[in-house]
C-alpha cells in the first residue's frame, strides 16, 4: 500500500495556520490546491489564459505577503477568492486604462467573457455552458458549486449582498437549464420561460 | 405569476436549504412546467458538481509563483519575489551599506600604522621643532586646524546620512556620547 504524504490529508485552514508559523511547504501545498480552481475561476472575466496565470500567480504572492493576517476562523477558500477577485478588478481597470489609450484603429478589443468558448469542440459540458452565461453568472455558480461556498461567502467574495448573490444564483440557473434543455429538464420551455429566452434571457 | 414565485422559492431553498412555502409546493404539484424546474435545478446542482474535476482537468499547468522553480517564471514575477516581497528592507539594507562604507572608506586609510622611516622623520621632526618652540606652536596649530577641518568633513557627511536614514526609515537615531576632542 504506498504511504500517502501527511500533508495532502490536512485540511485548507490547518495548512494556512501551518504557513503563518512559517512553514513554505504547507503554503506551497495550498497553491498547488487552488491554482487551477483559481485559474477556471478568473480565465473568463480576465478573457485570456495568460491574464488569468498572471492573476493567479499574483494572488499567491499577495496572499504570501500577508499570510500573518490570516483568521483562521474563517475559511481560507474565502480569504483566497477574495484577495484574487480584487486583483481582478484592479487588473480589468489598468487595462481599461491602457485600452482607452490605445487609438481605435488599434483594433484590440474589451475581452469577452465567453472567448474561447466557441472553439472549444465538444462545448457540450455544463461549465463549458456556464461559461457562455456570462463572466459574473459563471463566478457565481463557480463559487456555489465548485467551491461549495454558502451565500454569505459569495457575498463576501464578491463585495455585494447576500440577495444580490441569490438573485444572480437564481438568473444563472434559469438561463443554465434554459441553454442546456432537455439534459437537465424542460422548464425553460414554459410560455413566461420561452417569452424571456426570445427577449435575449 | 405564479411561476415566477414558485421558481423564486425553488431557489431560495436550494441556496438556504428553507422548504418551500405550502403555496409553492402546491403550485410545483399543479405545474408540470414549475415541476420541471425543480428536478431541473436538483439535477443542475449535482451535474455541476460532478463535472466539476473535468472542468478543472482542462485548465492548463503553470507555475503557481512560489512552489515551482523560480526559473519557471516570467522575468516579471522573478523580480517580483526578489524585491517586492519586502521593499523597505531592501532599500534600507542598500543605504546602510553605502553609507557604511563612505565611513570606512575616510576612517582606515588614517588608522593605518606608520612605517618605521615614518617613526624616524617624526622624531628628527618634534627634534626640530622642540628646539624652535615658536615654530613648534605654528606647526601644530596648522596640523590641528587640518584634522579639524577633516573631522568637520566626516561629521558633516555622517550627519547626512543620519538624517537620510531617519527619514527614510521613520527612526531617531541619537548619538551616545560627546564626541571626543581630537
Amino acid at each position: 500500500m504506498a504511504a500517502t504524504d501527511p500533508i495532502a490529508e490536512k485540511t485548507d485552514e490547518e495548512l494556512a495556520r501551518e504557513a503563518r508559523a512559517g512553514s513554505r511547504r504547507s503554503f506551497e501545498e495550498l497553491a498547488g490546491r487552488y491554482k487551477r480552481r483559481l485559474f477556471v475561476y478568473l480565465r473568463p472575466r480576465l478573457g485570456s489564459d495568460e491574464d488569468a496565470e498572471d492573476i493567479v500567480q499574483d494572488t499567491f504572492l499577495k496572499i504570501y505577503r500577508s499570510i500573518d493576517r490570516y483568521d483562521p476562523a474563517y475559511r481560507f477558500s474565502t480569504w483566497l477568492y477574495t484577495s484574487a477577485n480584487r486583483l481582478a478588478i484592479d487588473s480589468f481597470r489598468k487595462n481599461a486604462v491602457a485600452r482607452d489609450k490605445i487609438p481605435a484603429s488599434s483594433g484590440r478589443d474589451v475581452p469577452d467573457p465567453a472567448a474561447g468558448c466557441e472553439d472549444e469542440a465538444g462545448a457540450t459540458g455544463v461549465w463549458d455552458t456556464a461559461r457562455t452565461l456570462g463572466a459574473v453568472r459563471y463566478r457565481v455558480l463557480w463559487l456555489r458549486y465548485g467551491e461549495d461556498m454558502t451565500i454569505e461567502e459569495i457575498a463576501a467574495v464578491l463585495g455585494r449582498s447576500r440577495l444580490a448573490v441569490r438573485v444572480l444564483l437564481h438568473r444563472a440557473r434559469r438561463s443554465l437549464v434554459g441553454r442546456l434543455g432537455p439534459e437537465v429538464g424542460l422548464a425553460a420551455r414554459t410560455r413566461t420561460g420561452v417569452a424571456r429566452q426570445a427577449a435575449g434571457d | 405569476m405564479l411561476c415566477t414565485i414558485s421558481r423564486w422559492m425553488i431557489s431560495r431553498a436550494e441556496d438556504t436549504g428553507k422548504k418551500l412555502p405550502r403555496f409553492a409546493e402546491r403550485h410545483v404539484r399543479r405545474c408540470g412546467a414549475c415541476s420541471d424546474y425543480a428536478r431541473s435545478t436538483a439535477s443542475l446542482s449535482s451535474r455541476l458538481r460532478a463535472e466539476r474535476s473535468g472542468w478543472l482537468a482542462q485548465a492548463p499547468e503553470f507555475p503557481s509563483g512560489l512552489g515551482a522553480g523560480r526559473e519557471q517564471l516570467p522575468a516579471k514575477t522573478r523580480a517580483r519575489l526578489l524585491f517586492g516581497l519586502r521593499p523597505l528592507p531592501v532599500a534600507a539594507s542598500v543605504i546602510v551599506l553605502i553609507a557604511a562604507g563612505f565611513v570606512l572608506l575616510r576612517v582606515i586609510p588614517r588608522d593605518s600604522a606608520p612605517s618605521a622611516e615614518d617613526r624616524i622623520a617624526a622624531r628628527a621632526a618634534i627634534r626640530t621643532l622642540a628646539s624652535a618652540p615658536e615654530e613648534l606652536r605654528g606647526v601644530m596649530g596648522a596640523a590641528e586646524s587640518s584634522l579639524n577641518r577633516e573631522r568637520q568633513v566626516l561629521e558633516r557627511s555622517l550627519a547626512s546620512a543620519v538624517d537620510y536614514l531617519q527619514a527614510r526609515l521613520n527612526i531617531k537615531i541619537e548619538r551616545k556620547e560627546t564626541p571626543k576632542t581630537l
